[in-house]
């Protein structure tokens, strides 16, 4: 369980989170919001990158305040927007072993986990690429793979997303899919709402610092989100536009009509 | 968070010529390297300090918060030269004489840029006779500064995050621990680097041999008076230093 109780920062006196309570358990969680309204300085309090001002943020009971951010990484795993920022090592495999290296994991142990973390993002036979050589989508899913070696409870992708193309971009969201059936607890940073609409057990909406939604995805598309810089996917404009209501996928929406045609 | 380091005030340091401050900091660097006492260092460093707030309106707090890159230099100065220097109680003070002699050469660069659009200093430059393309290597480079610094910090945050922790081991372990951070480091740099080159010839960077300029600078009485006083007060640091030999404290034999 990953608890905040009225959080609250400052960047050089200017107040970027105001108060923000929060509680997430093994679920996937989207953290949406407009540019600079706080979701990234918000998620980086959840591994202790950032301590709070004033408020609690407690990980499995741990205050944040109290432990470094490396013994954090053993429950929160956090990845970063830009994997590149990451990587330094010669081979895909000692990229993904340096985590769990860090916490001390050696031998076959170690292997196992590099091994079992690159099946988890089809990555199975890049272990002696050269992580500057992969693609856009490859290089997402390594930083991912990293993580995940680390074997944490909770991830946090930071718009894991953004910048790939559609196959890539796919091969992600497979990733997140069967992470999320794994039991892992996920927080998805993004600001693509069909993903949301697509993956989201839960929306958290956050706006000039403050939390102003908390809910299920379907009451989440509800709000007027063109007031907080968001807009409602396509698809569920469709859905409504036909009478069928709220659905996930183009292939609920066929099934659905074709019930009411019928 | 810091993006530049140009502060947007009115104040006398600001309405300047480049030109002047330019000669005013180089001044002021070349007063700051001809003594060592460390009571002179510190009367020099607090003169400039409060030179920066009456005359650049940049706030105490500002100025020493920018400095704040500089504290681990600092450190290493003042415990290196007891180490080494005899009697240990003088060291320690030639330690704080060249701390102090470092921050002042900081805080003038930084009074410098927090008083002078980029623009205005590059034309500055190019005024006094350095060709255009120094003049923009040199203000491109003092502007990513904070940039690098930033994704210096990100990059560490990131590896923090796979519980990488500088904090641990001797210093030989430090620093290879840090290719960690240094790596990433210097592959995003070279590559905002090509991109900024990319970027610079596609706005025709280098077409034609002579430049024109959208905004000129020129030099009014409060230069010509600046400039003399900054003239006399460099006199005047020279004559306390070699005819006097004020402030200056010999260090070998």
């Amino acid at each position: 369980m990953i608890e905040v109780r009225n959080l609250h920062f400052a960047y050089d006196g200017r107040e970027v989170l105001k108060g923000i309570d929060f509680a997430m358990g093994r679920e996937l969680v989207a953290l949406v919001g407009p540019n600079g309204s706080g979701k990234t300085t918000f998620a980086k309090h959840l591994n202790g990158l950032l301590k709070p001002v004033k408020g609690k943020v407690l990980v499995d009971g741990m205050d944040t305040k109290e432990h470094t951010v490396a013994e954090l990484s053993r429950v929160v795993g956090y990845v970063f927007q830009n994997p590149e920022h990451m990587f330094f090592e010669e081979t895909v495999f000692d990229e993904v072993a340096f985590g769990p290296r860090n916490l001390g994991i050696e031998g076959e142990e170690l292997r196992k986990r590099v091994e079992w973390a690159l099946k988890a993002v089809n990555m199975k036979g890049y272990e002696s690429r050269s992580p500057y050589s992969l693609s856009g989508g490859e290089k997402q899913r390594l930083a991912i793979a990293c993580i995940l070696a680390m074997k944490p409870k909770y991830l946090i992708l930071d718009e894991p997303t953004t910048g790939l193309d559609a196959r890539s971009e796919r091969s992600v969201v497979n990733v997140l899919k069967s992470l999320r059936e794994m039991g892992h607890g996920i927080l998805l940073i993004t600001h693509d709402m069909g993903l949301v609409l697509e993956l989201a057990e839960r929306v958290v909406l956050i706006h000039g610092g403050e939390k102003v939604f908390d809910g299920p995805v379907t009451d989440f598309f509800s709000l007027p989100l063109t007031n907080y810089g968001l807009s409602k996917p396509e698809l569920l404009n469709l859905a409504e536009e036909t009478g069928v209501g709220f659905v996930r996928t183009v292939e609920e929406l066929v099934g659905a009509l074709e019930v009411k045609l019928r | 968070m810091m993006y530049t380091f140009y502060l947007e005030k009115d104040s006398f340091l600001h309405s300047l010529d480049p030109r002047t401050k330019i000669i005013g900091s180089l001044s002021a660097m070349v007063a700051v390297l001809l003594f060592n006492h460390p009571a002179v260092m510190t009367a020099l460093f607090l003169l400039i300090l409060i030179a920066g707030r009456v005359l650049g309106k940049v706030e105490i707090g500002e100025q020493l918060k920018f400095l704040k890159p500089l504290l681990p230099l600092v450190i290493l100065t003042i415990a290196l030269w007891p180490l080494i220097y005899r009697p240990r109680t003088l060291g320690l003070l030639f330690g704080a004489s060249f701390a102090l002699r470092l921050l002042t050469l900081g805080l003038i660069t930084i009074l410098l840029l927090a008083t002078t659009r980029q623009r205005e200093l590059i034309r500055g430059f190019v005024k006094l006779g350095l060709p255009y393309e120094l003049g923009l290597t040199v203000s491109i480079g003092l502007r990513y500064i904070p940039t690098l610094y930033i994704l210096a910090n990100n990059i560490m945050d990131a590896q923090k995050s796979r519980g990488w922790e500088v904090e641990k081991g001797n210093i030989l372990v430090r620093l290879r621990k840090m290719s960690a951070v240094l790596i990433p480091l210097i592959v995003a740099s070279l590559r905002t680097a090509h991109e900024l080159s990319i970027a610079l010839e596609t706005r025709a960077f280098g077409a034609s041999k002579k430049r024109t300029f959208l905004r000129d600078i020129k030099m009014r009485r409060r230069d010509y008076v600046a400039l003399i006083l900054i003239l006399l007060l460099l006199g005047t640091a020279v004559y306390l230093r070699y005819s006097l030999g004020v402030g200056y404290v010999r260090i070998y034999g």
